[in-house]
């Protein structure tokens, strides 16, 4: 049987990983505080492979946020 | 009816959670970053395909200059959730989304066409309320 696992824990045990997480509960700003994985992977084809568990789940990234927005990254992009 | 939802201010953007709920009854949680600069609400293919409202992705798309995500067609939603409000029906865009970007949904500008939305940094929350 899968453990639960806090936040902490799932990023400490899954670094720069995709998760699928069951069970989950979230923080005041809606973040998975802690749940059960049931997938993890660099690949995120993987863990968004259907079919998804039959219940809730949430997806979730250990990593850093790397989204290239904004208007400077569209002048860095084309070199204005 | 007004909401507030907070959000984490340290980070460099805005990133709510949203929940997408299919004709089957199940919940899905995703992560997605609150972008002024985009026209419509767009989710990646691959978390389309994992609600069962894509049959398969492409492979051959790729991002064109100066473009964040590259659209490629349309699904409806049976419901989102997005800062608590349910929006039933919702027509979103099914985009390629670079892996590293770690995020799978934009919530684009037809939320601010349907709430008026106030962005307090300093209380670190956001304000809604159907127009």
């Amino acid at each position: 049987m899968k453990q639960k696992m806090t936040w902490e824990e799932m990023k400490k045990a899954y670094p720069d990983e995709w998760l699928l997480i069951t069970d989950y509960k979230l923080d005041q700003f809606g973040r998975v505080a802690s749940g059960v994985v049931e997938r993890h992977s660099k690949d995120d084809q993987e863990v968004f492979q259907p079919p998804a568990p039959n219940k809730s789940c949430a997806f979730e990234y250990t990593g850093e946020y790397q989204f290239p927005g904004g208007l400077r990254a569209h002048a860095d992009h084309n070199h204005f | 009816m007004q909401i507030i939802t907070t959000f984490d201010v340290s980070r460099r953007y805005i990133f709510l959670p949203v929940f997408v709920t299919t004709e089957s009854k199940k919940r899905y949680k995703f992560n997605a970053l609150l972008d002024t600069g985009a026209p419509a609400t767009e989710f990646s293919d691959e978390a389309l395909q994992v609600l069962g409202l894509l049959e398969k992705t492409k492979q051959d798309i790729s991002l064109k200059p100066g473009l964040q995500t590259q659209k490629y067609g349309r699904v409806t939603l049976f419901q989102i959730e997005i800062c608590s409000h349910p929006i039933d029906n919702l027509e979103v865009y099914v985009s390629h989304f670079d892996k590293s970007w770690g995020i799978k949904a934009l919530i684009g500008l037809d939320f601010f066409r349907r709430f008026r939305v106030t962005i307090d940094y300093k209380a670190s929350h956001l304000v809604t309320n159907p127009l």
